[in-house]
């Protein structure tokens, strides 16, 4: 099933797909790997409702390794579309996704944590952006950033290129909250989300990454149609019930 | 067996088009509700054709008898039309087509348009036929059913799929809500399609799914009191079809092994705006997904039958499908219905 992965460690337990990034930094392979592994979340595992994101020894990732970054083996734009579908894959599964950040965390490592849903850091976590210095851009970064952080702040995080600590980055909004230990972090963040309806999840997290670019006059269509597809669902279904029951 | 493919889509609109707010002007409503179901359907321009005004300046009202007229002589004309490009652009002669499928629903007409249409466009007398009427908005893919099945049992030989909605002549107009709904949404229009064997998307699968519990809910009802079929469109239509749409599209893929993310291509009827984010957020699709049927419905309102191959057109103009490529038709009628087809470019 998940079977030859070689720069990812991809683990279930109760519930949780944990998710190691093995290399310090993202090439070719990887991004294939996280393909699979999506597959796999939408597919296959229904048992699983939350997906942790992290790296290893120390460090979350360092960025592109351009070494090994294209498809086709020559250096060109595919492998930046690989990674920006990778990404966006990644901000639509179906099940509620947590990221730890520590050490470094350059790049595209930044980028892969723009489109989870819970940004967890360790104090060790040092965030930059450091594309725009070394003459390319940072992925769709340019486009998810300043949704977080406001338009000047996303300037100087993309065009200045500092490197910030996990205080900053928290109050920055990029990262939620810092943790002192992982693995308690991650069980708290994992259970702040509740019981996981898969449909309110995704949908919910759809309507808030369109609102910026959405007219009040289109968004509330989409949310009524939106909102009829979460009322179908068994778990509405069940707390209107729960509701309904007279008192004793 | 061989598989049936597209060969090509024409299409061709009335002469005249009309903004939404030209409509308003033109039939002096006031109505804050009716002005503003036109202004915030979507919807930018519309092509129809209407009747001269009157003594009192709006459109004269027009009896259901030259409203039949209108459908029959408006049908011809851009039916034709539509059918003429649709040969030269597979550059196959009316000679070759050995079927025709007619699809219309906008008005009833004895001998149906599929007899009409041979002499104009010159099509040979064994030509096998077939009219679907009354079908609705899903239409387009029940006529497209037998001109597929038909191609597929006689390869190398060709047939061809003429939608055509003369909308225009199915307007009922009482300054009530009610008909503004439908009058703010229709607009009229011809697409056509030559099916063969020997070239374009391979036509993979239908399937069909019958809403019977909402069979009411869009209707063509005789109205007695005005002499006139009057069209009916229940509001929770958008929520009906929401509800339904993954249950069709499923099995379809389901039958070739594929999954959503495996279609690179959503060609879906411009049934509303409404209708539209059923689909999209019912099935996770994307704005970019539904990109011809929000265009088309922007330009021409909803073309009933024939708006699928209105987007259809849109998308090989756009020339973004690679060999390889799976596309999903899906249309949305009365019945409730939803139509599907599987294709692969």
């Amino acid at each position: 099933m998940l079977a030859g992965l070689e720069t990812l460690r991809y683990e279930e337990r109760a519930g949780v797909a944990h998710v190691t990034l093995l290399r310090d930094r993202v090439d070719v392979r990887v991004v294939r790997e996280l393909a699979k592994v999506s597959e796999h979340l939408e597919d296959d595992a229904a048992d699983v409702r939350a997906v942790v994101f992290r790296g290893s020894n120390g460090t979350f990732c360092r960025g592109i390794d351009f070494k090994d970054f294209d498809p086709n083996g020559d250096f060109d734009i595919h492998g930046f579309n690989l990674w920006e579908k990778i990404c966006a894959r990644i901000e639509r599964l179906p099940k509620a996704t947590v990221v730890l950040l520590e050490g470094d965390v350059i790049g595209a490592g930044v980028q892969l944590a723009l489109v989870c849903d819970a940004r967890l850091a360790l104090p060790s976590a040092r965030l930059q952006l450091d594309e725009v210095h070394l003459g390319f851009l940072p992925g769709m970064a340019t486009f998810r950033l300043a949704k977080y952080v406001g338009l000047g702040r996303a300037k100087r995080l993309i065009m200045r290129c500092p490197t910030i600590g996990a205080e900053e980055a928290r109050d920055l909004g990029i990262v939620d909250e810092i943790v002192t230990d992982a693995d308690t972090g991650i069980a708290d963040a994992i259970r702040s989300f509740g019981p996981i309806h898969t449909v309110a999840v995704e949908l919910s997290r759809r309507l808030l990454n369109e609102s910026f670019g959405t007219s009040f006059e289109d968004a509330i269509g989409h949310f009524l149609a939106a909102q009829h597809r979460s009322i179908r669902q068994t778990a509405f279904l069940e707390t209107v019930k729960k509701q309904k029951k007279p008192r004793t | 067996m061989t598989a049936a493919r597209i060969l090509s889509v024409g299409t061709k609109t009335p002469a005249t088009r009309y903004t939404q707010e030209e409509l308003l002007d033109r039939y002096g409503s006031t109505d804050p509700m009716i002005r503003s179901l036109f202004l915030q359907s979507h919807i930018a321009t519309r092509y129809l054709t209407l009747p001269p005004l009157g003594d009192d300046g709006k459109p004269r009202a027009e009896t259901q008898g030259e409203l039949l007229r209108k459908h029959r002589e408006g049908a011809l004309e851009i039916g034709v039309g539509a059918a003429r490009t649709a040969l030269e652009r597979a550059g196959v002669t009316a000679a070759d087509i050995g079927y025709l499928a007619c699809v219309t629903t906008t008005g009833y007409l004895t001998p149906g348009l599929s007899a009409l249409f041979l002499e104009p466009l010159g099509l040979p007398a064994r030509t096998g036929r077939v009219d679907v009427v009354g079908m609705g908005c899903n239409a387009g893919l029940n006529g497209l059913q037998p001109v597929a099945h038909w191609a597929a049992a006689n390869p190398g030989r060709f047939g061809l799929l003429v939608c055509v909605e003369i909308c225009s002549a199915a307007y009922v107009m009482d300054d009530t809500v009610g008909t503004a709904v439908v009058n703010s949404l229709f607009g009229d229009g011809a697409a056509a399609a030559v099916i063969g064997t020997t070239s374009g998307p391979a036509v993979l699968g239908f399937e069909s799914h019958t809403i019977t519990e909402a069979v009411d809910a869009m209707r063509y009802d005789w109205d007695d009191a005005d002499h006139k079929f009057r069209f009916f469109l229940d509001r929770e239509i958008p929520y009906v079809i929401g509800a339904h749409a993954e249950a069709p599209v499923e099995r379809l893929l389901s039958r070739f092994g594929l999954k959503r993310r495996n279609v690179a291509h959503w060609i879906v009827h411009s049934g509303g705006k409404k209708v539209v984010d059923a689909i999209q957020y019912n099935l996770g699709l994307t704005s970019h997904a539904v990109r011809h049927t929000t265009s088309v419905l922007r330009d021409l309102g909803n073309v009933s039958s024939a708006s699928f191959l209105f987007s259809y057109e849109r998308l090989l103009d756009e020339g973004t499908p690679h060999p390889g490529d799976y596309a999903v038709m899906m249309t949305m009628g009365p019945g409730s219905t939803i139509e599907t087809a599987l294709l692969r470019f």
